[in-house]
């Protein structure tokens, strides 16, 4: 039996859709939202009021993108960890305001602005997580605090805490971070007797990662990762978008500028690329104007031209996997799909042919990740001590060296934990701090990597020039999240480490967007506790009326009109209600009020079954 | 090359404690007690402690692989991720170490080079040189190679690099042979096995060059 306070739940945080899920001795499974057991997937969609209170998240939110262009968020996962100056393309294109978060030092952390309100990309994610949060609350009827969180395999250390500090800021300590493709695999929950090399493939709505394993008695081994964070479905829609306005432009001469027509295009073209994947045309039909209709038929093999480019990026992406793995296709028992976007019947061709079989899809590829992140938290609960999880680094991890060149520490594909070390000294006399800037990436030249941010060496023992020997140590750990330390050598002392983030947010952001994210929660606590209360008020109403409409001869006029009299007075009461304990209250009070009826009632069937039994 | 794991079994193990403090199972690697899950600090083992295996150059990959993942289960931190955070961190720090091990015994270049420095060799960063007709003969396989890269003769392309691969596999074996015999060699033997040692990388560059992709491993 679980222990019911302990349970961990497992999230995939989605550029698209988010979702969230727990095991129990049955396995993994998924947790629904209000509308029933097949609604899983949370639209990563927020609408905002024009003061920058959440108004919806989920489909109302997702509903309301094309009227509310400018206060609709979605795509938030393009931009954790991000600097304004990463973003080029996609601060375009998405309909919101994009900007920076305003801080003392240089740096640059992207932030959305709604209204006189700034976000910051975890903040957003925060939301989500606190929705899904809810939801499993709601499952359980008790406070969940401990989560696993999936990220795309090619995340990089920003990313990853970016994503760390959105499930600290919604009240959930994360236990661990995982790659979705791993995540997948112990989905696929091969038979752990079974020894084989699986190679898992995932594309979604904004991301590309290629994963290989080897498989052996319950260990999931993860020999090479490659991919791509920047390469998903929603660029396969950006494709048709751009189509579509420069046809647009040259049959009417207009450039499309209004928000709500771009958001239109984008559900269009979202739509359009759905549908080509069971059928060979599809038709778009878009009013942009009076007496201005743009019709047209896009062919999937139309379609599949659009979008080879950007797949034989992921089918190099592939190969690039298995020359790292040192392995041919056909040392690969299996290839998994996951992420929506391998619904698409061209990305399967081409997979298909890359690895020279056929991709394995026995589970819904929008749903594995979240039912492995679920897997992930029974082995962290230790219900699970026959499963285990060896991932890798995805990019290398080093410092300038001299004449700007990128000095790697740690390579790509080196299995994590792992850890390396370098001695640093200083320059001046005296001197008791040293600054270090910690690159990612693959790159030769240091400023073509991406900067981690500046660790601050601090306590140094001031001594001559060159005579300290600071050795520095950089551990990367089982989340992919670099830690580091420092220890001056000759006298043995521990030097305090200080991070600026160059993407990111400091201790003290986190702590106080926590402690904010607390106070607004309990408002949207109250918020949906008061529309469970309504809902449940107007499903004991109807009952009631259609006891009295069946049952009502049996009580005095005066008791069947005073109770008629409380159902139409409690229905506008409900809606002017803002207090969930009041309005439960009054709900409560009118169902004793029913009682009497409805054991009259009772009786009464149970006769009537009885007479005709006889007879 | 696995033919001699039966060679000398205690060499090199006189400190490993034989027996978990905790409960008394016998201890296989000496950071970390199979039986009981029971993690200890371990720091002065070496990669041939910590992973079980005895202190020696032959080494069979299938047995090396299968005490890396033993291993490498038993210490991994989520293992320990309700534990308190010290257990954590020596889980994070043992886990490190554990498949840096592994990354070090499995390459058989690495592999020799660790074992040279820990019967006090001298490191790579200790001593460049390298043997004194390697860099003549380098020079001698570059400028055939830029022959034939000029005149377009693959073939001759790859002849190069069946030759320049037939060459870096005698040298591991010589290294090999040397490595083997590590631990009775003299302070000159030891200087040459680095010299040798530091060689490995011209022949692995050369191939690189030539293939444009990283060298296989033997």
């Amino acid at each position: 039996m679980t222990d019911d306070a302990d349970i961990i739940v497992g999230i995939d945080l989605g550029t698209t859709n988010s979702l969230v899920g727990f095991s129990d001795e049955a396995g993994p499974r998924l947790i629904p939202g209000p509308a029933g057991e097949d609604d899983v997937l949370l639209p990563s969609v927020i609408a905002f009021d024009e003061n920058g209170q959440v108004v919806d998240v989920g489909h109302e939110a997702r509903a309301h993108a094309v009227e509310r262009p400018a206060t609709t968020v979605h795509s938030i996962k393009r931009l954790m960890g991000k600097g304004l100056l990463d973003l080029g393309e996609d601060a375009v294109r998405l309909p919101y305001r994009i900007g920076r978060q305003e801080s003392q030092s240089d740096r640059d952390v992207a932030a959305v602005f709604i209204g006189e309100r700034a976000f910051t990309p975890p903040q957003l994610s925060a939301v989500i997580l606190g929705e899904l949060k809810r939801r499993a609350e709601r499952f359980f009827g008790h406070p969940i605090t401990k989560a696993v969180i999936t990220v795309p395999a090619q995340f990089d250390d920003a990313q990853r805490q970016a994503t760390r500090d959105a499930g600290q800021i919604a009240g959930l300590n994360v236990l661990r971070i995982i790659n979705e493709p791993t995540a997948a695999a112990l989905a696929y929950g091969l038979d752990r007797h079974e020894s084989a090399t699986i190679a898992v493939y995932d594309l979604g709505g904004g991301t590309f990662d290629i994963s290989i394993l080897q498989l052996e008695h319950g260990l999931f081994e993860v020999v090479a990762t490659n991919g791509d964070t920047h390469l998903g479905g929603d660029d396969f829609d950006q494709l048709l978008i751009e189509l579509f306005r420069r046809e647009i432009r040259e049959q009417f001469g207009l450039d499309i500028q209004s928000p709500a027509i771009k958001q239109q295009l984008r559900t269009l073209s979202e739509n359009i690329k759905k549908r080509l994947s069971d059928r060979d045309h599809a038709e778009i039909e878009i009013t942009i104007g009076a007496d201005k209709t743009y019709r047209r038929t896009v062919t999937r093999t139309e379609f599949e031209s659009l979008i080879a480019p950007l797949v034989d990026r992921t089918i190099e992406a592939c190969s690039r996997a298995m020359k790292t793995a040192r392995l041919t296709p056909a040392d690969i028992g299996q290839v998994v799909l996951v992420g929506g976007s391998t619904r698409v019947p061209y990305v399967r061709r081409r997979v298909g042919e890359v690895f020279q079989r056929q991709p394995y899809t026995a589970l819904n590829p929008e749903q594995v990740v979240a039912l492995g992140a679920a897997v992930q938290a029974s082995i962290l609960g230790g219900a699970r001590r026959d499963l285990l999880l060896l991932d890798v680094t995805p990019l290398s991890l080093g410092i300038e060296t001299l004449g700007g060149a990128m000095g790697k520490l740690i390579p790509a594909n080196t299995k994590i934990p792992c850890r390396a070390s370098e001695t640093f000294t200083t320059f001046q006399d005296g001197q008791t701090k040293v600054k270090i800037d910690v690159l990612q990436g693959e790159r030769e030249l240091a400023k073509d990597c991406r900067s981690l941010g500046v660790f601050e060496l601090t306590d140094i023992p001031p001594m001559p020039a060159g005579l300290p020997k600071i050795e520095v140590t950089f551990l990367i750990d089982q989340n992919g999240i670099l830690n580091v330390s420092a220890t001056e050598l000759r006298s043995g002392q521990t030097a305090s480490v200080q991070i600026i983030p160059s993407h990111g947010l400091t201790r003290d952001e986190v702590h106080r967007m926590q402690k904010e994210a607390i106070q607004f929660a309990r408002e949207d606590m109250t918020a949906h506790h008061l529309i469970d209360v309504r809902t449940t008020l107007e499903f004991d109403l109807n009952k009631a009326e259609q006891l009295i409409r069946r049952h009502g001869h049996l009580l005095d006029s005066d008791d069947r009109d005073a109770m008629l009299r409380e159902i139409a007075d409690l229905r506008p009461f409900a809606k002017q209600c803002t207090d969930p304990k009041l309005l439960n209250e009054r709900r409560e009070a009118f169902n004793r009020a029913t009682i009497p009826l409805a054991e009259r009632a009772m009786t009464a069937v149970l006769q009537e079954a009885g007479s005709k039994s006889k007879a | 090359m696995a033919a001699q794991t039966a060679t000398a079994p205690a060499r090199g193990h006189p400190t490993l404690p034989a027996k978990c403090r905790r409960c008394d199972a016998p201890l296989r690697s000496p950071a970390v007690c199979e039986s009981c899950c029971a993690l200890f600090p371990a720091p002065h083992a070496n990669y041939f402690e910590l992973l079980g295996l005895p202190r020696q150059y032959a080494i069979d990959e299938r047995r090396l692989r299968d005490a890396f993942r033993s291993t490498a289960r038993s210490v991994h931190p989520d293992r320990f991720a309700e534990q308190p955070a010290e257990v954590r961190a020596l889980a994070t720090r043992l886990s490190a170490d554990v498949n840096q091990a592994f990354a070090v015994l499995s390459d058989p270049v690495r592999r020799a080079s660790y074992l040279l420095e820990m019967s006090g060799g001298p490191s790579a960063a200790d001593m460049r040189d390298v043997p004194p007709d390697l860099l003549a003969e380098v020079m001698m396989i570059r400028e055939e190679v830029e022959l034939a890269r000029s005149s377009s003769d693959a073939a001759a392309l790859q002849r190069h690099r069946q030759t320049i691969l037939a060459r870096r596999s005698l040298a591991l074996q010589d290294i090999a042979g040397r490595a083997e015999r590590i631990t009775v060699s003299s302070d000159e033997e030891k200087r040459e096995l680095r010299r040798r040692l530091n060689s490995m990388k011209y022949f692995d560059n050369l191939a690189t060059e030539l293939a444009g992709d990283p060298l296989e491993q033997d």
